[in-house]
């Protein structure tokens, strides 16, 4: 017990005395609140404003009228555009042609052809066409009804059915995707932050020279890899940790009820999150430990130790894309815990069963990955590849 | 006590089987308490196998290694806490203060409280580290390196101690110190195992020199006795004539 509280003590001396690593390793927490919260500022002036739009009309002189009605729908002359946003709407390019014969197709009632030209598959263009769409049907709409009014004829026979839309969404599923980013970005943050502890304790120190000493002390290959795995996950939770705290503090810098959106990270939420990836940590750092073992230098273990850093980020967003999600996918550690981090953003029912298998799913693994590695340090071939 | 008794090591390349390595063909020696024991040989002589078989880092193929009558194979840990190690390649904590270093040392060897901390206390006095006690390893130049490694291998007063050519790099000061510190250990009865490339300091410090030649023994005796036996006057010049001709004067 007193060589554990040794080795441990010295990976933690270790760690936090290599401030720039530390920083670098946390730099995933810092910066995830920003993130948060410039993302969240940008989806709500997309979704409260309707901004301006410019489009560049043929034939505007044509249809004051029109011109006016869209103008009054913030859907602009592109000759009106100010000047920072002209190369923006010069490479969006959306052109409505009206035809010359307009005025004279009007008064006579024939049925007139305006062109909309874009690019359709842009997703910057889609908006604007959508509410161009609308406010020219809104437009025309007005002249029937009163073209209809003028000969004596209710227009509501015009709509004979009407569908009335309820929308029973929560206020937050319309927040779902910052809260989905948030369920990604803790457990990138579980798996990067201890990755530099994890490399600089076993490669690092193998490449200087001090593996071998260790190795020659009357001390188990278990607890030196206990010492090390614990030294990686604390500094590993601590980015969970700050990116919980860092989150609910920003997030009440930005109002996100202009949305009808509520987005609060209690304290028992948090530490359930807390709680749930603090064997994810576990498991990212004995993974970091594992590979980093086994790589022949220090910079082969950067880089495919950086590669397992792919895996958590890529399970979660397979997992919120599939539509049918097979079972064994809530007990396996990851998309388990991605799954029920999910519903607890969206205020689901948590499914205890899945906690608790995917929990014991993850620390089973990370026993057999520490008991391994422990044998494999034991081997002569760890001993060769220290000269 | 170190007891090393007809150790035989291959290394087998998988993949080109001719390119198998010879590092040990049948070593045995004996390294008695109250006595220096200088191992001298050539690089490649299969000197650094030899001593991390001793540590129980390598498994021999044939052969055991016993220090104060516990097998390294069969108690591992045992044997490790009868040792004192100080290695070919080291390296240290660089985070680390040099006290924090032997700290954790003393620690990993059991040591605990008030015995620890007059332990750590004793050895950086014995080895005039005071002054570099409470700073960080980053900078320290060889020699300093050498001591602080030599502390946290002397701090917990091992019974057998294995030195590997821990002379290099040291200034003559230094190298007084480190001889001292020996030959008192070796007055209290301890047994002490040391590779050494320079002649002088093993003609001078060691009870028994030990030839290791091509992974066997070539000689052993004192340093007078193989003299006598090659028929030089000088330790370096029976050296060479004793590895050279391994057949011929061969234990």
């Amino acid at each position: 017990m007193n060589q554990l509280k040794a080795l441990v003590l010295k990976e933690y001396r270790e760690a936090f005395r290599d401030k720039r690593a530390l920083m670098v390793a946390l730099m995933m927490a810092f910066m995830a609140p920003i993130m948060i919260m410039v993302m969240s500022k940008i989806m709500i002036e997309k979704l409260v404003d309707e901004p301006p739009i410019y489009i560049k009309f043929t034939g505007a002189e044509y249809a004051p009228k029109l011109i006016l009605h869209l103008a009054e729908k913030n859907l602009l002359n592109f000759v009106d555009v100010p000047e920072g946003d002209r190369v923006a709407w010069e490479q969006r390019n959306i052109t409505v042609k009206i035809p010359e014969d307009y005025a004279t197709n009007m008064a006579q009632g024939k049925s007139i052809k305006l062109h909309l030209q874009a690019d359709f598959t842009d997703k910057a263009v889609k908006p604007p066409i959508r509410r161009i769409n609308s406010a020219v049907r809104e437009f025309s709409l007005s002249i029937g009804y009163k073209r209809l009014l003028l000969r004596g004829v209710d227009i509501r026979l015009l709509n004979p059915v009407k569908l009335v839309e309820q929308d029973t969404a929560k206020p937050d599923a319309t927040f779902m995707l910052i809260s989905m980013m948030l369920g990604i970005y803790l457990m990138l943050a579980a798996f990067m932050s201890g990755l530099s502890v994890a490399i600089d304790s076993s490669a690092g120190e193998r490449e200087r020279n001090v593996l071998e000493m260790l190795l020659c002390q009357p001390v188990s290959t278990l607890k030196i890899v206990l010492a090390k795995l614990i030294g990686a996950s604390t500094i590993a939770f601590i980015g969970v940790v700050l990116v919980l705290v860092l989150t609910s503090l920003s997030v009440g810098f930005v109002d996100l009820t202009k949305i009808g959106a509520t987005f609060s990270l209690d304290m028992s939420t948090a530490i359930f999150l807390m709680l749930l990836l603090l064997p994810i940590c576990f498991l990212a750092s004995a993974c970091q430990l594992f590979v980093a073992f086994q790589t022949k230098s220090f910079k082969e273990a950067q880089s495919t130790v950086g590669m397992l850093i792919g895996i958590p980020a890529f399970i979660p967003f397979v997992v919120s894309m599939m539509d049918d999600r097979p079972e064994w996918l809530d007990w396996l550690p990851i998309s388990g815990q991605s799954m029920i981090i999910e519903s607890v953003f969206k205020g689901v029912e948590v499914n205890w069963l899945a906690v608790g298998a995917t929990s014991t799913v993850t620390i089973v693994l990370t026993v057999a990955l520490v008991l391994g590695l422990a044998k494999k340090l034991k081997s002569e071939k760890v001993v060769m590849a220290l000269s | 006590m170190i007891e090393v008794n007809n150790l035989h090591k291959s290394f087998i390349d998988k993949k080109d089987k001719k390119n198998t390595v010879k590092a040990l063909d049948g070593l045995s020696f004996t390294a008695r308490d109250g006595e220096i024991t200088g191992i001298l040989g050539p690089n490649g002589a299969g000197k650094t196998t030899c001593l991390r078989t001793l540590y129980g880092l390598l498994s021999a193929d044939e052969g055991f290694a016993t220090i104060d009558g516990i097998s390294v194979t069969e108690d591992p840990l045992g044997a490790r806490s009868k040792l004192g190690i100080f290695p070919d390649k080291f390296g240290l904590y660089e985070r680390l203060t040099a006290y924090e270093q032997i700290d954790y040392f003393a620690s990993l060897h059991g040591m605990t409280g008030k015995s620890k901390k007059e332990a750590i206390e004793q050895v950086i006095q014995d080895l005039e580290l005071g002054d570099l006690a409470h700073r960080k390893t980053v900078g320290f130049s060889q020699g300093q390196r050498m001591k602080v490694t030599l502390a946290q291998s002397l701090v917990h007063q091992p019974q057998n101690f294995v030195l590997d050519e821990p002379t290099r790099g040291l200034d003559v000061m230094s190298t007084r110190i480190l001889r001292n510190h020996l030959a008192k250990f070796k007055a209290k009865g301890h047994c002490i195992l040391f590779s050494s490339h320079v002649m002088q300091e093993v003609a001078a410090l060691c009870d028994r020199v030990i030839i290791v030649a091509n992974g066997k023994l070539a000689a052993q005796g004192t340093p007078q006795e193989l003299c006598d036996l090659a028929g030089e006057t000088h330790l370096e010049e029976a050296f060479v004539k004793l590895i050279g001709s391994d057949e011929g004067v061969a234990a």
